[in-house]
C-alpha cells in the first residue's frame, strides 16, 4: 500500500470516527435530563410562549429529524444557534479556537524543549544527581493538578513578585504578528508573550514530566540493545549514537503515545483556560455546560473530536515514516 | 491468583527501591487519614465561624492593612493575626478549619479514586476481554467505539456527563459515618457526602484504557495451547474467559488500575475545582475557594493542593513499583489526569 | 583425541614468532558491580595476539568471552569497569600521536590503552579495532538503511584519518549543535556522499548482490546471512587492524555459517588483519584459528597453538570440552557438556581455590589454592592454570567426591540442561545475564 493510500484509508476511518463522535454527542444531549426550554424561556412564560421557544429551537420535531437536520447542518458548517446568545454556535466556537490552539501549541513547545533533554540526561546519567533531579521533577510533575499549579504560579509570580499578568489574553498571536509586520510595533508580541508564559508553563508541566518519564525509560531500554554497542564499536561519535540512533528510536513509540495523550492536553487546556480567564474553547465549554447551552457544548465537543482525529492521523503517518517496519498496512 | 514468582519479584523490587517504600508510606498515611479522619480532626470540617475566618497556619503571622476614617482623617490600621496550633493549617474565608478539611478531603479523593477505578475496570475489562476473545465483528465494533471515546478528552467528556446527575438524587449520597454512629467521636459530621454521580462519570470516561489493555491480553491468550485445549474439552466461552483469560491478564490490569487511581484523583479534583462534583468537602473545591483570596490568604488554595500532590505522588510511586516488578510493558498507556 | 588437520599445524610451527605481539593483554580484570555483588567477569587475563593471526577464545556460556571483547574495545558500561591490568597495543604511528599528551601510556611502539582517556580510546574504534556480533538482526539499527550505517563507519574512519595528529575528541567530534544543524541542512550531514559510495563498494566486497539497491534497504529487509555480511562490511569500513568477531556464526544456518567463515578467511588473507574469534564451536576453532585460549570463569585456563590445545590438553576442563568430538572438521562440533554449572562469578562466592575444582574429576588437595599459570610442553605459547602441568594426578591427594557439597554437580546437571547445550541455539548476551 502506498503512503497516499495509507493516509487516505486513515482519513476514511477518521471520518467514520467523527461521525461516531457527532452521533454520540447528539445522544448525550438527548439523554441528559433538563429541558433547554426551561433555560431559554422567561421564568413566568406560559405554555404558549414555551411552545413557541421550543419551535424556534427546533425542539418540537421528532428526534431523528433533529438528528438529520443537525447532521446536514454540520456538513455545511452550521452548528445551530446558541440558546443563550443569539449567534451561530459555529462563529462563537471558531472565534475562541485560536486562543486554545495557541495555548496548546505553546505548551507543547515548552514540553518538547524541556522534556527531551531532561529525559536524555536522565537516561545517560542514570543514578547520578542529574538523573535523580529529573526523575523527582517528573514524578511531581505528573502528580500535580495543573489548575493548582496555575494558581500557585499566579500566587508566586504575579501576586508575590508582581511580574507577569495573570489573566485574559488582550491580543492574539495573529494580530500581534500583524502589528509587528505592518506597523513594526513590537508591543503586541511582548504583550502576547507576557500573557502566554504562565498558562503555557501550567499546561506544559504535566507533559514535560510525562515525556521525561517516557524518554528516560524508553532510552534506557534502547541503550541496552546490541546495535548501540555495535554503533559505538564502529567509532561513531557518542553524540550521534545518542541522538541519531538511540533517541530517534526511542521517540518512535513515544510519538504514538503522545497522539493518544492529546486528549489529556486538551482537557488540561480547558482547565488552564479557566484558571487564567483565557478566552478560549475551554472557558466557553465550562460556561456552556453551566447554563446548558447545548449547541455550544455539542459544537465544541465535535471540534475537539475532529482535531483529535486529524492530529492522530498525522501522528500515524509520521510513525509510519519513522518506523521502516510499518509498511502502511 | 498471585503466583509465588510474582510475589517474589514484588518483594525484590520493593527491597531494592527506596521510591517504592516512600510510596507505600505516603499511601498508607493518606489511607489511614481518610479512614480515621474524625478521630484526628480537631474541628468539624464544615463548621463555620466568621470571627475565625482567614486565620493563617500555625506559626505564620499575617498582617492586614485597612484604611479607616478616624475623626474625619484617613488612617492605616494594621491588624496582626497569628496562626496557632488550634488551627494547624489555618482557616478559610468562612472560618472552617483547613486541617480538618484536608483530613476529610482525603476521604473524597480516595473514595472517588477507588470507586471510579472500579467502574472503569468493570466496564473496560469486560468490554476488552469480550472484544479480544471473540474477535471479528464484535471486536471491530467495540474497538471503533473505543476509538470514538478516545476522541473526547476525559475532562471534557466528564464535564458533559456530570449533567446527567445534576440535581438528581444520585449526584451525591450521604453515607453515615460509622464512628460517629457508634458514638466513638462527637462533634463530627453525622454523615459523609459521597459524590456517586461523579464517581460513575470519572469511571466511565476512563474505561477505554482498560479495554485496550485487556483486549490485547485476551488476543494473545486466546492463541495459547491451554485455552485451545480447554475449548476442545468443551469448556464454554464464558468459563474460559473467567478461568483462563481473566486471571492471566490480571498483571497489566492491576498496574494500570494503580496508575488510574492517581489519574482519577486528579480528575476528581479538577471537577471539584470547577464546582461540578456535588460535594463541598474536597481538596479541589477548597482550592477553588482559596483562589479568590490569593492576595490575602495564600494558604487556603495552597495547602489542599499539596495534599493532592502528596497523595498522587504516593500512588504513582506504588504504580512504578508494580510496573517495574511485573513489567507488563505499558509505558504511557493510560489516561492522563486532566 | 581428535587430531588436527596437518596443514594448519605446520604453519603453526613456522610461525613461532620472534616478532613482537600486536596486542599484549596483561592481568586484565573486569568487574561488574551489581546489586547481588561484585561479578568478576574477567579475572587476571593474560594473552598475546600476533599480527595477522586468528586467535580463538572458546568457553561455555557465561565464562566472560564477550566481556573480554568489550574490555578490549573499551566499551563497558556501568556497572561494568576494567579494574586492573594493562592492554598494550603496538602501533608506531599511534604511539607517536599520543606520546606528547600521555607519555606514561607509551612504551616504545606500544601504547597501554587502559591508561588512555576514553575520548582518545574512542578514536581507535572502527579504525584500529572493530567488532562483529552474534546476532546481526539486533546489531544493526532497525530504522536506518544498511548502507547509511556502513557509511557511518566509513565516515568515522575518514574523519579520523583526515587529522591523525590530534587525537582529541575534536577530530572525530560531532557535537549536538552540529547534529541539530545537519537535520536542517543536508550539507552538514555526518555521512557524506563519498562515504555512501564507499559503503556500496564494501557491500559488493562482502558479496551482496545489487549492492547499490540493497544499500538503501533496512535491516529487516535482509536475511540473516546477508545481514551478517553487511555487518562484516561495516566492521571493515575503517580498515581495522584487529577484528573481534563475537560468535559471528552462532545465529546462522549451518550452510550460511560456512559461507561467512569463508568470507572472513578470504578477507583476512586480503587485508592481513588480525582476528580475535570468540566461539562456542570447536569446529570453527579448528577451521579458522592459529592459536586458541580456553576460557573458564573469567580466566584463560589453557592457551597455546591449535596443536597444543587440541592434541595435548593439560587442563581437565579443556579435556572435558574436547571430550568425544567425533570429527573436528565438521562445523557442527560443539562444546561437550561437562557436568556441573559455570560458577556465578560473584566475588564472594569464588573463594581462593581453582575455580574448576568443584567440577574437576582430578581435583586434589593443592587445588584448594588458586593455581598460577604454568608453562607446558609443546610450543612456547602453551600454558595452563592447572597443577597437572607440574604434578601428576594421584588418588592419594584427591578430594572427596562430595567435598564441595554432596553430589551437587550431578544434581544440577540433572536439573537443567547443562550450559553449553543451551547455548547451541541463539544464545544471546541477555541470556547470560
Ligand atoms: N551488564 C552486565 N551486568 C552484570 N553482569 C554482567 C553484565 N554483562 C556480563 N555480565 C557478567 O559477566 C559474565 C560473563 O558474561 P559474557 O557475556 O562475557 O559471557 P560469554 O562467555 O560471552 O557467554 P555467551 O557464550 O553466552 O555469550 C556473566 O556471567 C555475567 O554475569
Ligand atoms: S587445578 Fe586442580 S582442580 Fe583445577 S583443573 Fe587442575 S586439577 Fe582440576
Ligand atoms: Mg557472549
Amino acid at each position: 500500500m502506498s503512503q497516499y493510500q495509507f493516509i487516505l484509508r486513515r482519513l476514511l476511518q477518521g471520518i467514520l470516527v467523527i461521525w461516531g463522535v457527532v452521533t454520540l454527542v447528539f445522544l448525550l444531549r438527548y439523554m441528559t435530563p433538563g429541558n433547554p426550554v426551561d433555560f431559554v424561556a422567561p421564568l413566568d412564560a406560559g405554555q404558549e410562549t414555551r411552545d413557541q421557544v421550543a419551535a424556534d429551537l427546533g425542539l418540537d420535531q421528532p428526534v431523528y429529524v433533529q438528528y438529520f437536520d443537525y447532521l446536514f447542518g454540520l456538513i455545511q458548517g452550521d452548528m445551530g444557534y446558541s440558546f443563550i446568545r443569539s449567534q451561530p454556535a459555529s462563529s462563537i466556537i471558531f472565534a475562541r479556537l485560536p486562543a486554545t490552539i495557541e495555548l496548546a501549541l505553546a505548551a507543547t513547545i515548552v514540553a518538547i524543549i524541556f522534556s527531551i533533554p531532561l529525559g536524555v540526561i536522565s537516561a545517560t546519567r542514570r543514578h547520578e544527581p542529574a538523573d535523580y533531579a529529573a526523575t523527582s521533577f517528573s514524578l511531581v510533575g505528573i502528580s500535580t493538578p495543573n489548575f493548582w499549579l496555575g494558581i500557585m504560579l499566579i500566587l508566586l509570580v504575579s501576586v508575590g513578585l508582581g511580574i507577569l499578568p495573570t489573566s485574559r489574553r488582550p491580543i492574539g498571536f495573529v494580530p500581534a504578528m500583524e502589528m509587528f509586520i505592518f506597523q513594526l510595533e513590537i508591543q503586541g508580541i511582548r504583550t502576547w508573550i507576557a500573557h502566554m508564559i504562565l498558562p503555557a508553563v501550567t499546561l506544559g508541566t504535566y507533559f514535560t514530566a510525562m515525556i521525561v518519564r517516557l524518554t528516560r525509560s524508553g532510552m534506557l531500554d534502547e541503550l541496552g540493545k546490541s546495535y548501540v554497542l555495535a554503533t559505538r564499536a564502529k567509532g561513531v561519535p557518542e553524540t550521534l549514537v545518542r541522538y541519531k540512533h538511540v533517541l530517534r528510536n526511542t521517540m518512535i513509540p513515544i510519538i504514538t503515545v503522545l497522539g493518544l495523550q492529546l486528549g489529556t492536553l486538551i482537557g488540561g487546556a480547558v482547565i488552564t483556560e479557566f484558571v487564567f480567564n483565557w478566552p478560549g474553547l475551554g472557558t466557553l465549554i465550562i460556561n456552556a455546560i453551566d447554563v446548558r447551552d447545548w449547541p455550544i457544548i455539542q459544537g465544541s465537543l465535535i471540534v475537539i473530536g475532529v482535531g483529535f482525529v486529524i492530529i492522530n492521523i498525522a501522528v500515524d503517518a509520521l510513525y509510519a515514516k519513522l518506523n521502516p517496519k510499518v509498511s502502511y498496512e | 491468583m498471585i503466583s509465588d514468582r510474582v510475589k517474589q519479584s514484588l518483594k525484590r523490587e520493593f527491597s531494592r527501591s527506596v521510591m517504592a517504600k516512600i510510596g507505600l508510606v505516603l499511601v498508607l498515611v493518606v489511607l489511614l487519614t481518610a479512614i480515621f479522619a474524625p478521630f484526628i480532626a480537631p474541628h468539624d470540617p464544615t463548621q463555620q465561624g466568621l470571627e475565625e475566618s482567614n486565620i493563617p497556619p500555625a506559626g505564620v503571622t499575617y498582617t492586614t492593612e485597612e484604611f479607616q476614617m478616624v475623626d474625619g482623617e484617613r488612617q492605616t490600621v494594621e491588624t496582626e493575626t497569628r496562626g496557632s496550633l488550634d488551627h494547624p493549617f489555618g482557616t478559610d474565608a468562612l472560618g472552617r478549619d483547613l486541617f480538618s478539611r484536608v483530613l476529610f478531603g482525603a476521604r473524597t479523593s480516595l473514595l472517588v479514586g477507588l470507586g471510579g477505578t472500579a467502574v472503569a475496570v468493570g466496564t473496560g475489562v469486560g468490554v476488552g476481554l469480550v472484544a479480544g476473545y471473540f474477535g471479528g465483528r464484535v471486536d471491530d465494533g467495540l474497538m471503533r467505539f473505543a476509538d470514538i471515546m478516545l476522541a473526547f478528552p476525559a475532562l471534557v467528556l466528564a464535564l458533559a456527563l456530570v449533567g446527567f446527575f445534576r440535581g438528581s438524587d444520585y449526584q451525591a449520597i450521604a453515607i453515615p459515618d460509622p464512628f460517629v454512629r457508634a458514638g466513638l467521636v462527637d462533634g463530627m459530621p453525622e454523615s459523609f457526602v459521597f459524590p456517586l454521580g461523579l464517581t460513575v462519570v470519572v469511571g466511565i470516561v476512563n474505561w477505554v484504557w482498560f479495554a485496550r489493555i485487556s483486549r490485547g491480553e485476551a488476543l494473545s491468550i486466546r492463541q495459547e495451547e491451554y485455552v485451545k485445549a480447554a475449548k476442545s474439552l468443551g469448556a464454554s466461552d464464558w468459563t474460559i474467559l473467567r478461568q483462563h483469560v481473566l486471571p492471566n491478564s490480571l498483571t497489566p490490569i492491576i498496574v494500570l488500575a494503580t496508575i488510574q487511581v492517581a489519574a482519577i484523583i486528579l480528575l476528581e479534583s479538577s471537577l471539584s475545582f470547577l464546582g461540578f462534583s456535588g460535594t463541598t468537602l474536597s481538596w479541589g473545591f477548597d482550592i477553588a475557594q482559596g483562589r479568590d483570596y490569593l492576595g490575602t490568604s495564600w494558604w487556603i488554595a495552597s495547602i489542599p493542593g499539596l495534599a493532592i500532590v502528596v497523595t498522587v505522588v504516593g500512588i504513582n510511586l506504588l504504580g512504578d513499583w508494580l510496573r517495574d516488578a511485573l513489567d507488563p510493558g505499558l509505558e504511557g498507556e493510560h489516561g492522563g489526569g486532566m | 583425541m581428535p587430531s588436527i588437520p596437518d596443514s594448519r599445524a605446520n604453519t603453526e610451527g613456522g610461525c613461532e614468532m620472534i616478532q613482537k605481539p600486536l596486542l599484549r593483554v596483561r592481568d586484565l580484570e573486569t568487574r561488574f558491580f551489581t546489586e547481588e555483588g561484585q561479578v568478576n567477569a574477567v579475572e587476571k587475563l593474560t594473552l598475546d595476539i600476533h599480527d595477522g593471526e586468528v586467535f580463538g577464545i572458546v568457553g561455555e556460556s557465561g565464562s566472560g568471552k564477550s566481556v573480554t571483547a568489550r574490555s578490549v574495545l573499551g566499551l563497558l558500561e556501568s556497572p561494568g569497569r576494567v579494574t586492573g591490568g594493562e592492554l598494550w597495543y603496538r602501533d608506531e604511528t599511534f604511539a607517536d600521536t599520543v606520546r606528547a599528551d600521555h607519555p606514561d601510556a607509551v612504551d616504545g611502539d606500544y601504547v597501554d590503552l587502559e591508561s588512555l582517556p576514553s575520548n582518545v580510546r574512542r578514536t581507535l574504534r572502527g579504525t584500529h579495532f572493530s567488532m562483529i556480533f552474534q546476532d546481526p538482526m539486533s546489531s544493526l539499527n532497525p530504522s536506518i538503511p544498511v548502507g547509511e550505517q556502513i557509511a557511518e563507519a566509513v565516515e568515522a574512519q575518514r574523519r579520523a584519518r583526515a587529522n591523525p595528529r590530534s587525537v582529541a575528541s575534536r577530530t572525530q567530534g560531532y557535537g549536538l549543535s552540529q547534529y541539530l544543524m545537519s537535520t536542517v541542512m543536508g550539507s552538514r550531514k555526518y555521512v557524506k556522499s563519498e562515504s555512501l559510495e564507499r559503503a556500496v563498494e564494501l557491500l559488493e566486497l562482502v558479496g551482496i548482490p545489487d549492492a547499490p539497491l540493497r544499500a538503501k534497504e533496512y535491516p529487516h529487509e535482509y536475511s540473516g546471512g546477508m545481514l551478517q555480511r553487511a555487518m562484516i562490511a561495516q566492521a571493515l569500513a575503517g580498515e581495522p587492524k584487529v577484528l573481534i568477531a563475537d560468535e559471528p556464526t552462532t545465529a546462522l544456518d549451518v550452510t550460511i555459517q560456512a559461507q561467512i567463515l569463508d568470507l572472513l578467511t578470504e578477507l583476512q588473507e586480503e587485508t592481513g588483519m588480525t582476528i580475535l574469534l570468540i566461539t562456542h564451536n570447536l569446529g570453527v576453532v579448528a577451521r579458522m584459528c592459529d592459536r586458541v585460549g580456553v576460557m573458564y570463569a573469567g580466566e584463560i585456563v589453557e592457551r597455546g597453538t591449535l596443536a597444543d590445545v587440541f592434541d595435548d590438553p593439560v587442563h581437565p576442563y579443556t579435556q572435558g570440552l574436547l571430550g568425544s568430538i567425533p570429527d573436528l572438521e565438521g562445523i557442527g562440533a560443539r562444546l561437550q557438556p561437562i557436568p556441573g554449572n559455570v560458577p556465578s562469578l560473584l566475588d564472594h562466592e569464588m573463594g581462593g581455590r581453582c575455580y574448576f575444582a568443584d567440577r574437576c574429576p582430578k581435583a586434589m588437595e593443592e587445588c584448594l589454592e588458586h593455581p598460577p599459570e604454568f608453562d607446558v610442553d609443546g610450543s612456547s605459547h602453551h600454558a595452563t592454570r592447572c597443577y597437572l602441568a607440574e604434578t601428576t594426578y594421584s588418588e592419594a591427594r584427591a578430594l572427596d567426591a562430595d567435598y564441595f557439597g554432596s553430589a551437587e554437580p550431578l544434581e544440577d546437571a540433572a536439573d537443567e540442561p547443562v550450559e553449553p547445550a543451551r547455548s547451541d541455539g541463539g544464545n544471546t548476551e541477555e541470556d547470560s545475564r
